[in-house]
């Protein structure tokens, strides 16, 4: 028989139990309180009226602030809370934003001159000494605004004028000037703990929630066209597939990157809608130019050739994409150039090369076969889906490919065991193509994957720093992609899409090239 | 008793020691350069002179040896260092997580503990009767259907299709319901049958016998003879699943962008932040050490014979 006092001790552990239970389960709401009283689960979007209309949006990454001149730019610029100098257009050309108009004094020194009438959240106006202020703290703060502005000096000209003076020649500043990195915002507004980054977008920001939500309202004192919207809400929703049932849920207006298998989906349901627009980034393949096989060029012109673009296009990218002839797709002036055509066929490239097909038909030099290492890595799905298509087109012509799946694919290239590997990369991420060849040409650049060094590439390069116009710049950019084209340390596979699902009704989201723009003074919602 | 506690106190510095030393090893084996991660965030490349600049920021151009010895000291100074990502004390950043975490597996230990306390009685009311069979089929698909595929099957019908409940995000107790049930629900019925099959051994005992001799009702015997010898074992086992539900919610809270340690920490992975990394291996393991000397307390409370072994 059970004692009384063993007795009591069962039932005290048992009531506990059932008490933590309870308390979990009614507590929770307490607990789980956030800043933001808009992001409720269900989108009552069908109720609102013009004065309360808000918008949510199922949102890819995840950021760890809203510091502009962080690692979390991008993500403040896309809520529509931060604006820069300049902004890039539809056609990617860099045209006024903060700065109402600009002159190149000399190949190092620019001159701005600011908007009047613009004030920060925090009701302080915008002139020259504030915006020379926020220029230098995100060069202090951020590398990439560091490296893509190049300043020397920054000098106030005027209350709405100031004059930037670069290191060395930097043609393509304006456009550089896009970048979020270099979001304009009251510096002094950073020193207080308890408020908000204060810009000068139409939204200013009213909660962040780590790991949640970025929720913006509406900016009553905004300089242009007031924002449609009172809120807007990103919820970061890291998962392809659970932003893509919240989608369908209701408890969200949109949700950025659809995975392209999960298109069909969407588009079947009538009320959703799919939107896409080529990006600026490309998917290539990058040859390491002293792999004993590719440091050849006849090899990986072969290779090249041979790789199924239009299949890949249609089968893998489900036809969210386009076929790339060049690292900049052809929505840049500087990407509609044509690939460049084999000079005779494979077979006659290889046979004048000293190959010869062994009896199982596999190309052998000097008693080794054409066999090759593709790395390839798991944060792209489709780029290892691409792999073995093209493993599959090789090992029809007799070319061996043995494919490895490498966790993290920058350290795997920096070591020499491999022949080519599987990449992706943007491109022209300020309509630009400087930076990029700066950085992935350049034979000093540790972002040179494929160790290729070409001097005649880094004169046209050189070049380009000091070319005064569009047109000059455009046509220097094309002689250095022939130059690339020609020695193909990279094959150019596909820009994909950007692949968005709408909930229809939703007005004013307008996928761009540039992912900078995702929330706009024109973005609505159905009353 | 008192004893029994400091003991394990006691202990907890050589936990932290040889969890920070096999964590700081395993993690500069691992590939990937944190500074190249950051400068690349969205896939835009960086120059090597911004490269030097940040791994000289972050320490990383520091001999590994002082690395550690850095590390060891933050560790032991109760510091834990600074994220890489977001420039915040890495004890900062856990203890802001934890909240979510414990909410989600407490929520997930009722959902299992009710699972196991209901379906393991009931099954073991009447041997293969339609409760137990019904038991085993539960405990079949629990055992079988993977948590991340479960979460999106109760998504699908509760949220998509049904529109009851939200399918993601930590706003209120509604949102807490789908993450609670994946989380609970397979280990749950697996553990049911556990249970049934303690109740059913301890059936055939003498003193169950007795009790039954003495003219006990049949309830009685079930809840205050069998059942309190069947909950002994039980409680470690569900001990350990509170530990993996607090540890270790990495699927379900991706899932269903539950703003908790797993997902915190799955992304410090992803982008190679080893201070958060280092961290939180750390505060798991208090976290384990702390669930295992609860379970063994409530053991000797229940049990009081443990404490003279």
């Amino acid at each position: 028989m059970i004692g009384n006092r063993n007795r009591r001790s069962w039932f005290i552990c048992t009531g506990l139990l059932l008490l933590m239970a309870v308390m979990t389960l009614s507590g929770c709401g307490a607990a789980t309180k956030t800043e933001d009283s808009s992001g409720k689960g269900e989108n009552t979007s069908a109720q609102q009226t013009q004065a309360d209309k808000k918008l949510v949006m199922a949102y890819t990454w995840k950021p760890s602030g809203v510091d502009p001149h962080g690692d979390n730019s991008w993500d403040v610029m896309r809520s529509g809370a931060g604006e820069t100098l300049i902004r890039l257009n539809e056609k990617l050309e860099p045209v006024a934003w903060l700065a109402k108009e600009w002159k190149h004094d000399s190949p190092n020194v620019w001159s701005f001159s600011v908007q009047d009438k613009v004030t920060f959240h925090n009701g302080k106006s915008m002139d020259a000494v504030s915006v020379k202020a926020s220029l230098l703290r995100s060069i202090e703060k951020s590398h990439l605004a560091k490296d893509l502005l190049d300043v020397k000096s920054i000098d106030v000209t005027g209350p709405l004028t100031l004059k930037i003076t670069t290191n060395q020649p930097n043609a393509a500043l304006v456009s550089n000037l896009a970048d979020p990195s270099t979001i304009v915002l009251d510096v002094a507004s950073m020193k207080d703990e308890q408020s908000y980054p204060a810009m000068t977008g139409a939204f200013k920001i009213k909660a962040f929630n780590k790991d949640q939500s970025l929720v913006v309202e509406r900016y009553d004192g905004y300089w242009g066209e007031k924002a449609r919207l009172a809120e807007a809400t990103m919820k970061f929703i890291t998962d392809g597939n659970s932003r893509l049932m919240a989608l369908q849920s209701g408890e969200v207006d949109v949700a950025t990157d659809i995975p392209v298998d999960n298109a069909e989906v969407l588009k079947k349901n009538d009320k959703l809608q799919v939107l896409s627009a080529p990006s600026l980034r490309t998917h290539m393949i990058v040859y390491n130019m002293e792999s004993p096989v590719f440091k050849d060029a006849t090899n990986r012109k072969v290779v090249d050739s041979l790789i199924p673009r239009a299949s890949i296009v249609s089968a893998v990218m489900r036809g969210f994409g386009t076929e790339a002839s060049s690292p900049f797709p052809s929505i840049l002036p500087f990407g509609k150039i044509e690939r460049k055509a084999l000079d005779g066929t494979t077979e006659q490239l290889l046979t004048k090369d000293g190959w010869q097909k062994d009896a199982q038909g596999t190309w052998t030099k000097q008693g080794k076969p054409f066999e090759v290492t593709l790395l390839t890595f798991p944060q792209r799905p489709e780029l290892s889906v691409m792999a073995e298509v093209i493993q599959s087109q090789l090992l029809n012509e007799g070319i061996q490919v043995k494919i490895r799946k490498v966790e993290n694919i920058d350290e795997a290239l920096t070591k020499n065991d491999w022949d080519f590997a599987m990449y992706s990369m943007l491109t022209a991420h300020t309509g630009e193509p400087q930076y990029f060849m700066d950085m992935f040409y350049s034979s000093t650049s540790e972002a040179n994957v494929s160790r290729y060094a070409s001097k005649p590439l880094e004169n046209i390069l050189h070049s380009l720093k000091l070319a005064k116009d569009t047109a000059q710049r455009n046509a220097v950019t094309l002689q250095a992609l022939d130059i690339i084209n020609t020695d193909l340390p990279q094959s150019f596979i596909v820009h994909p899409d950007n692949v968005f699902g709408v909930k229809k009704g939703v007005k004013g989201f307008t996928p761009h090239p540039i992912e900078y723009y995702y929330i706009t003074a024109q973005s609505d919602i159905a009353e | 008793m008192i004893r029994f506690i400091l003991e394990r106190v006691a202990q907890l510095p050589i936990i932290v020691f040889v969890v920070s030393t096999l964590t700081f090893i395993l993690m500069r084996l691992a590939p990937g350069d944190p500074a190249l991660i950051l400068l690349t965030a969205h896939n835009v490349p960086a120059s090597g002179e911004a490269l030097t600049a940040l791994r000289n920021e972050l320490g990383l151009n520091e001999p590994l040896h002082i690395q550690y010895v850095n590390w060891l000291r933050d560790v032991f100074t109760g510091h834990w260092g600074t994220s890489y990502v977001s420039k915040e004390s890495v004890l900062n950043e856990l203890w802001s997580r934890l909240p979510a975490t414990v909410e989600l597996a407490l929520a997930g230990f009722a959902v299992m503990a009710v699972l196991t306390l209901g379906m393991g009685l009931a099954a073991s009311l009447k041997v293969s009767g339609p409760l137990d069979r019904l038991g085993r089929l539960f405990a079949l698909l629990g055992s079988s259907i993977p948590s991340f595929w479960l979460g999106f099957l109760l998504i699908y019908l509760f949220s998509v299709r049904l529109g009851w409940l939200p399918s993601m995000g930590r706003e209120d107790w509604s949102h807490l319901v789908l993450p609670a049930l994946t989380l609970g629900a397979g280990l749950g019925t697996v553990q049911a049958r556990v249970l049934r099959a303690q109740m059913l051994e301890l059936s055939d005992r003498n003193f169950v016998k007795a009790a039954r001799a003495r003219g006990f009702s049949r309830m009685h015997i079930l809840f205050f003879e069998i059942f309190k010898h069947a909950v002994l074992p039980m409680i470690t086992l569900l001990g350990t699943n509170l530990s993996f539900m607090l540890a270790g919610n990495v699927i379900v809270e991706t899932i269903f962008s539950w703003p908790g340690l797993g997902k915190y920490f799955i992304d410090a992975i992803t982008q190679r932040d080893y201070p958060v990394i280092q961290g939180y291996v750390m505060f798991a393991a208090f976290l384990i050490v702390g669930v295992q000397c609860l379970v063994d307390v409530v053991q000797t409370v229940i049990d009081p014979r443990l404490r003279l072994r």
